[in-house]
């Protein structure tokens, strides 16, 4: 209410003051998250920092070490093939993603009868993708006495337990990654919507094929939207958790094939009390993705095209 | 960029220290609970975990408490094996833990040997254990300690669905002398006959308690008395091949749906869902499994106990108090209620396994139902040995490590002998680092 009256009041005033009135305004809505920000995230960030030069436990106080953990990271079995685990998932499912998002980006765009219902259909998977409930799902989907099985069933093929067995488990994960390319298909969606008509209606005059329309304006044109969607995309799978945690019931398996970054860090900070080596392999995590999106910034001068 | 290499050591050092100097307030321990009982209200906070049928059991011996105590309010927080015990280890790291704990012995000496948990000795006014059998008592001791209170004892044993085995004309194997081999061989008949509809064995490997007889039965142990690894790689190796025979010979289903069952839970074990015929379970289990499958199920003996008996008494797990309780007396009486207690013994009845505590264990055979009752005999019918060494302290993971290098060898992506070297250079590594 207050905050109500309080709008309508600055909506009503104009002059010199009013613009200081907005910025207070501003802030005081902005407080709660910049609370939260300090308190939940950037408090524990820091906290994380010093903790990865500790031995900790837990339950007894940090005792410092070093650079021990960082140390140990190098001798790390488990650590290397998680990292080959996540490099092989980003790698895979990000492309594949991408591709399926603007694919149908440039179906829907074409101006579909019913477009908003068909946009929203594909953009729910992205709102649920990560949820633990559409982890269990893809548990029961892919299980062996799954839908997927039943399916191949029908058609005389043997299934198997997907998510159970060391060669398909990750692939499971990449598909429902895969699945959820709403967010950047509505992204490029719009960026579709951004390029004048004008050029295909020039270019259709001097009989290009659409292939070549394609290759020629609408890529070079949403080369930008593409750009974006790839170091978000990225960024964001390399975060995955909760998908390994749930389909594998928080192991990793079976036979730590589908043992995310997240997930041994999560099991060696919880499971293994070890939360120093675990907060220094939280910092490498992040030197990772900065390292990779610093190699996309560079790579993006190459393939980028700003229209303007 | 310009690096700036002392900086940057300056810089992490102070941010480090800084952090050890803040949490180093957290690191104290060490309650006692021998001061006077309070009239002031008090509010203590319990947690375990189990099924719903043990939580609504649990409440009513709270309410029970609560009426006979009424300054005192028990605030029950439950949870899945597997939350239990990330929540247990985040809230003790924030200074937060629950006053009363259900313990288990995986993670006892990572508990215990951190000073998270309170000597029960030092309750003894309010916490008697005269009523335990002292060979049950030392299970919850380290260092001469008494850090938790067994609550049941469990001991491994082979369910067989005799249902099943009739269907099949196939008598019931004489479990006081058959071997490993016979249990192939009959595992091998049934799944033959079932057209594979129906494994004879159900695949096991995801336990530490199959792998403690294993090692007990071949003259080793897991752990020796100083709390390292001390199975030989052989030992393991062979047990592992065992299981990969079984897999491979269809005695056992395909390694897939191994997996898929061992980590769904009871309720879909080839045991409860009536695929397989001979299983590897904690006794106690007799009444559910009974329960899922609808089946006539037995207890029987391991296999091999006739020639090397490695069966022991586990505590199916205990009662522990917070060290940083801050009402570590009145936290006591209440496990005094939980442990000593006939009015509560009559509600919880063999639900957390047949009681360690004698006289209870006598009090409420007679309430017993048919299931309950033989996993109770049988349990007086085993004969056993001193129980394993309490799983050291660091090792408390040993079962996801187990379960990693059982896939392993299921999927034939290492050898039986080099998942063996392999797991016991693991494991040793994590009680080294702790």
């Amino acid at each position: 209410m207050t905050a109500l009256s309080e709008l309508q009041r600055l909506r009503a005033s104009r002059g010199g003051s009013a613009r200081k009135r907005d910025n207070k305004a501003a802030f005081l809505f902005l407080l709660p998250w910049f609370a939260g920000l300090l308190l939940i995230t950037a408090g524990p960030i820091v906290m994380s920092f010093g903790l990865g030069f500790t031995d900790y436990n837990l339950i007894e106080a940090p005792q410092f070490n070093g650079l021990d953990n960082f140390e140990r990271m190098l001798t790390d079995e488990r650590l290397h093939h998680a990292l080959g685990v996540t490099f092989t998932y980003v790698l895979v499912s990000v492309p594949l993603q991408l591709a399926c998002a603007l694919g149908l980006a440039l179906l829907l765009d074409r101006g579909l009868r019913g477009m908003s219902f068909y946009r929203s259909a594909f953009y729910l998977p992205s709102l649920l993708g990560s949820s633990v409930a559409i982890a269990v799902l893809w548990r029961q989907i892919f299980g062996a006495e799954g839908m997927v099985n039943q399916v191949l069933d029908l058609i005389g093929v043997q299934g198997r337990g997907w998510i159970s067995d060391p060669d398909t488990a990750l692939s499971t994960l990449v598909v429902l990654n895969v699945w959820t390319f709403g967010a950047p298909m509505v992204i490029f969606l719009a960026g579709l919507r951004q390029i004048p008509v004008m050029y295909y209606e020039a270019a259709s005059v001097d009989g290009a094929p659409r292939w070549m329309q394609f290759r020629k304006i609408t890529l070079p044109l949403l080369s930008p939207i593409i750009f974006f969607n790839l170091v978000l995309q990225i960024i964001h799978a390399f975060q995955s958790f909760t998908q390994a945690f749930v389909v594998s019931g928080g192991s990793g398996g079976p036979s730590d094939s589908t043992l995310f970054y997240t997930l041994y860090l999560y099991q060696r900070g919880f499971n293994n009390f070890d939360m120093g080596y675990a907060s220094a392999l939280a910092w490498l995590l992040l030197v990772i993705i900065g390292a990779f999106t610093a190699v996309n910034f560079w790579a993006a001068k190459h393939w980028v095209f700003y229209d303007d | 960029m310009r690096y700036t290499p002392s900086r940057r050591a300056a810089l992490a050092l102070a941010v480090s220290l800084a952090a050890t100097a803040a949490l180093a307030a957290c690191g104290s321990g060490g309650g006692d609970a021998s001061g006077e009982l309070t009239k002031d209200p008090v509010t203590l906070r319990f947690t375990w975990w189990g099924s719903d049928a043990r939580h609504q059991r649990t409440q009513q011996v709270i309410d029970l408490f609560q009426k006979a105590h009424p300054n005192i309010t028990v605030k029950g927080e439950f949870k899945d094996w597997n939350g239990y015990w990330d929540s247990l280890a985040t809230t003790v790291a924030a200074n937060d833990a629950p006053d009363i704990i259900q313990m288990d012995e995986l993670y006892l000496a990572s508990y215990a040997e951190r000073g998270a948990l309170l000597d029960l000795g030092t309750a003894s006014k309010y916490l008697p254990t005269a009523d335990f059998d002292p060979n049950a008592l030392g299970t919850g001791q380290i260092g001469g300690k008494q850090y938790a209170l067994p609550v049941g004892l469990s001991t491994y044993a082979v369910v067989v669905n005799t249902d099943l085995l009739a269907q099949y004309n196939i008598p019931v194997p004489d479990d006081a002398t058959w071997t490993w081999d016979d249990l192939k061989t009959i595992g091998g008949q049934i799944s033959k006959a079932s057209g594979g509809k129906v494994t004879g064995v159900q695949s096991w490997g995801f336990d530490a308690g199959g792998v403690n007889i294993w090692a007990r039965q071949a003259g080793a142990s897991l752990y020796d008395d100083k709390g390292d690894v001390a199975i030989p790689p052989q030992v393991l190796a062979a047990y592992w091949q065992y299981l990969a025979d079984l897999a491979k010979d269809g005695v056992a289903p395909a390694p897939s749906v191994s997996i898929e069952r061992a980590g769904a839970g009871l309720d879909q074990s080839g045991t409860a869902t009536n695929t397989s015929v001979f299983a590897t379970w904690w006794n106690t289990q007799l009444t559910s499994l009974a329960k899922a499958s609808g089946k006539n199920l037995k207890l029987l003996r391991l296999p091999g106990e006739a020639q090397t008996a490695g069966a022991y008494y586990k505590p199916s797990m205990f009662w522990s108090v917070s060290s940083r309780s801050k009402h570590p007396a009145e936290s006591a009486l209440f496990v005094d209620f939980l442990a000593n207690s006939q009015q509560a013994a009559d509600i919880l009845l063999t639900d957390r396994g047949v009681p360690a505590n004698t006289k209870i264990r006598a009090a409420i055979t007679p309430k017993l139902t048919a299931t309950d009752k033989a996993a109770a005999e049988f349990l007086d019918s085993v004969k056993v040995s001193k129980p394993p060494r309490v799983t050291p302290n660091g090792a408390s993971g040993i079962e996801a490590i187990l379960k990693r290098y059982t896939e392993e060898v299921l999927f034939g992506r290492m050898t039986p002998q080099q998942a063996a070297e392999k797991f016991i250079a693991e494991l040793q590594a994590e009680i080294k680092a702790a």
